[in-house]
């Protein structure tokens, strides 16, 4: 046969073969015969014409004629009319002998049918009915409680496939399982010496095109005795209502099938489907290199067995889900445990690193918010899964993005593809870029196909021609990961409803947190404004009547009540002093920062220079070093410079001379300013408390003070996000410390 | 004549503090006393009790911030829109140091803000200073009645 490789024909040729009405082949294939009866009265409206051969009869001269005229059982007509259309499977009715024709000894088994509206009823030659009490039924019996012991799949099929092989006598018998394109490998086989093994290949899906496998699925068992057969057409011909033959026993198959079996040396065959819900899981396929026919009885009990598989299998793969699902379910409560525990989505991911990856059996995974890409495993680099997101954010409107084969449908992001061939994308957040992405590495499979899967288009015809070899071929797939199993996907997803259901509830916290807030500021705020109002004026009031009483009356008054009125004004202004402390204070906790560069050298200058008249008299060693310009708020870090020197100057009283030193260290992310001086210093053990408000280490009249100073430091530098510490020792100096970091202050602004 | 110094205050330590210090300016003005925001208004619209005094505006308006019934900002912004009462220099007096008040009364068109001090000595300063500055050296706007006498001394536009 000519034959050519032409794409574009075989693609064409492909497509005809799937289009191949082969339910409606208006023929049979000849190892029985078959009538299509009317009803009620059961006159034979279709013969098939080779009731010449088996009844000497011409099928035209049957046309017209009721059953119960070739037949002589009274029985019968009730047992046809009892034929559910639901259940379209060929039932045995009885073993009959005709009336008619040439050899009225032969006993027929004849089933009989309902399907679309049609009855049919076929014959085939009866086989001795003990056969199925002596054989069939003791090695059912037999293959059920094995199968109940049987623990993996592979073994399942094995059983099945050496019950098969018993029963029907066929020299190869295998199971095949297909995968979600259609391919099917060979799991079990059981195979006669002289038949080539095909144990562990794999059938190209383009072997049963769809049509086939509908049948496969409808009608479970389905017999070639003898691949060289001549079809029996069904007379008289109807062309423009074809009988459709999905559930006949007889059916005549494609030609195309019948080339493929006489190309693989097998002139009979039997496939007994595996289905599993509604899904042709699989085939117990059955050949023989000489021609073979299959009982009916036999045929019945192969159904059973196959049904029996089936079942089976979906018991175990329910429970290997289950398990699975048992597994996933543990991780994710782990994981969820630990987000809500860390009180972050992304840490309580990154302290569970392997369960993360474990639980989608990942190699590599990734959390992104935003531009925040954290990984775990191995991952492609952090801007290529950015790259990927952005992606995602444009192009997926998905929940879940998953592939087994990046190259193959992200071809536009190479750089993904150096550490990962398959990724499972979860989007947390609809309206932000949040993902949880999860990573799995190329598996090079090689796969051993049953002959090269190309089929061939015959060059004459343009039909179909079925491969001539079927010698394995070994091809190598490449770019593939392992797929994500719908499961994985599932629980997946379900991980994401239960972050967005964490996400959720601290988003509504920290909503809360801010309403309470801004509530609590404004009282703050309300507090503070009368403070201002309502406290400083009495003060004003008392230091004012004090002055002038002095003023007007001191005359009067002893030394000693001088003195007293003379406290009482100092007091009053002290306290005039703290509450302007205070409400400055105050104030630098709730106004917004304004960003600006600051020169830090020039700021110690003018603070230098406007402090002096504090100083004056005094003999200061300043010691001003070179400082950086930092991107700060120039009024408060001002304020804070200025207090930390005002302290100095304060606590160097007494020290000739006192030396002052100011000075900035630059860090990669950091800004450390300080300021060093002589002074009293203090005791490391009290510096904790040197921080807080009205926190005073000197009594008030060795040192002045209000305790706000260095308060109001460390929160200017907190707003900031810096930090404050001291380095001191009694009677040794001081050295004060504020960072200031090199990044935006993001979360503080506010 | 010279024109009197208004001043506004409700709180009885502080307006006597405050006339202490006028008096201790040595300034020659007469100075009104209104104790709520209504009565200024009352006297600078002659209106209610003083429906009937003598035509004129005063030379300059010393008015508290925390007033009752019309606070200090309302006086304000009414004297401000008012034709008539619109070159009146308003001095705001207050004990706050809060900026949303200094900024407000800034956008009303104050002439001088002072945050009252703790200490009496650097207050009498104060006064003494807007009292010179507003009520003698500040040139009045063309076509109003040109001060006849100077003072010499320090004078600030704005003493927070």
């Amino acid at each position: 046969m000519a034959t050519v490789e032409d794409p574009a024909a075989l693609a064409h040729a492909i497509a005809n073969c799937a289009n191949e009405p082969i339910h409606i082949p208006e023929s049979i294939q000849p190892h029985g015969f078959l009538f299509v009866l009317d009803e009620p009265g059961l006159r034979v409206v279709r013969a098939s014409a080779n009731t010449r051969e088996w009844l000497g009869i011409e099928a035209t001269t049957l046309i017209g004629r009721p059953l119960t005229e070739l037949i002589d059982d009274p029985a019968l007509a009730s047992r046809l009319e009892s034929l559910e259309e639901g259940d379209p499977n060929p039932f045995h009715l009885s073993d009959v002998r005709l009336t008619t024709g040439h050899d009225a000894s032969t006993t027929f088994a004849l089933m009989g049918h309902r399907y679309k509206g049609r009855l049919i009823v076929e014959f085939e030659r009866a086989v001795d009915p003990s056969q199925a009490y002596d054989t069939l039924y003791p090695l059912m019996r037999t293959f059920v409680l094995h199968l109940q012991q049987a623990s993996g799949l592979e073994s399942l099929c094995a059983l099945a496939v050496r019950e098969v092989k018993r029963i029907t006598g066929f020299g190869r018998v295998k199971a095949y399982r297909f995968d979600d394109e259609g391919n099917g490998t060979v799991l079990a086989e059981e195979a006669d010496a002289g038949y080539p093994s095909y144990l562990g290949l794999c059938f190209p899906a383009s072997d049963i095109p769809p049509q086939a496998r509908r049948l496969y699925r409808d009608n479970l068992v389905r017999v070639i005795p003898d691949a060289t057969y001549r079809p029996a057409p069904l007379l008289p011909a109807a062309p423009d209502r074809p009988l459709d033959l999905s559930f006949a026993s007889l059916r005549s198959v494609s030609p195309v099938h019948l080339q493929y079996m006489r190309n693989m040396g097998t002139l009979a065959s039997m496939s007994i489907s595996i289905v599993i819900g509604d899904r042709l899981w699989g085939l117990i396929s059955c050949h023989h290199a000489q021609p073979r026919v299959v009982s009916y009885h036999t045929r019945t009990a192969c159904e059973l067995l196959g049904r029996m598989l089936a079942l089976q299998i979906e018991a175990k793969e329910s429970h290997a889900l289950a398990q699975r699902k048992l597994v996933l379910r543990q991780q994710l409560v782990h994981l969820l445990s630990a987000m809500a525990d860390r009180d972050s989505v992304v840490e309580g991911f990154m302290c569970l690193q392997d369960v993360v990856l474990n639980f989608a059996s990942a190699d590599g995974a990734a959390i992104v918010s935003g531009e925040q890409c954290e990984c775990a495993g191995s991952t492609p680099p952090s801007e290529a899964i950015l790259a990927l997101t952005r992606w995602l954010g444009e192009h997926s409107d998905q929940v879940a993005f998953q592939t087994d084969n990046l190259g193959r449908d992200l071809p536009q992001l190479p750089q993904l593809t150096e550490q990962a061939a398959g990724i499972l994308a979860i989007s947390i957040s609809r309206l932000h870029p949040h993902y949880l992405i999860w990573f799995r590495q190329e598996r090079v499979k090689s796969i051993r196909w049953a002959g090269k899967p190309e089929k061939l288009v015959d060059a004459d015809s343009g039909a179909l021609s079925p491969r001539h070899s079927f010698d394995s071929w070994q091809q190598t797939v490449r770019g593939h990961s392992r797929p994500w199993e719908p499961v994985e996907v599932e629980c997946a997803l379900e991980l994401r409803n239960a972050v967005l259901g964490i996400v959720l509830r601290k988003a509504e916290e920290m909503a809360q947190l801010a309403g309470e807030l801004k509530e609590s500021n404004q009282e703050l705020e309300a507090f503070s404004y009368s403070v201002s109002h309502d406290l400083r004026a009495p003060l004003r009031h008392i230091a004012g009547y004090a002055e002038l009483l002095a003023d007007l009356e001191g005359g009067k008054l002893s030394e000693r009540g001088l003195r007293f009125l003379d406290n009482i004004g100092d007091a009053a202004r002290f306290a005039g002093t703290l509450v302007d402390n205070l409400l400055s204070f105050s104030q630098m906790g709730r106004s917004a920062l304004r960003l600006s560069d600051v020169n830090l050298a020039a700021l110690v200058e003018s603070i230098h220079r406007e402090m002096a008249p504090d100083y004056e008299g005094r003999a200061i060693e300043w010691r001003l070093h070179p400082m950086p310009i930092v991107v700060a708020d120039a009024a408060f870090i001002h304020l804070a410079l200025r207090n930390l020197i005002a302290n100095a100057i304060k606590y160097t009283r007494g020290r000739t001379p006192a030396t002052i030193e100011i000075g900035a260290e630059e860090r990669t992310d950091e800004v450390i300013v300080y300021v060093r001086d002589n002074g009293v210093g203090f005791n490391m053990k009290y510096s904790g408390k040197l921080f807080g408000v009205f926190q005073r280490l000197h009594r008030m009249e060795e040192f002045e003070g209000t305790g706000i100073g260095l308060a109001s430091v460390r929160r200017i530098v907190e707003r900031h996000d810096g930090r404050v510490w001291a380095e001191s020792e009694p009677d040794k100096g001081a050295t004060f410390f504020f960072s200031l970091p090199k990044t935006p202050y993001s979360a503080s602004q506010h | 004549m010279l024109k009197p110094i208004l001043l506004v205050e409700d709180n009885p330590h502080d307006l006597e503090l405050t006339l202490v210090a006028l008096e201790r300016s040595q300034l020659a003005n007469d100075v009104i006393v209104l104790r709520d925001g209504a009565e200024a208004l009352d006297y600078l619209q002659r209106s209610g009790p003083f429906a009937g005094r003598v035509d004129g505006n005063p030379a300059v308006m010393l008015l508290d911030l925390k007033l009752p019934k019309v606070d200090g900002l309302e006086v304000l912004k009414t004297v401000r829109e008012d034709p008539e009462l619109r070159s009146i220099p308003v001095v705001m007096l207050t004990s706050s140091r809060e900026e949303p008040d200094l900024k407000r009364a800034y956008e009303l068109g104050v002439n001088a803000y002072v945050v009252k001090p703790v200490e009496f000595k650097d207050f009498v300063a104060a006064i003494s200073d807007l009292g010179i500055f507003w009520a003698v050296l500040n040139e009045p706007p063309p076509g109003s009645l040109r001060l006849a006498r100077r003072h010499g001394g320090s004078a600030s536009d704005d003493d927070t």
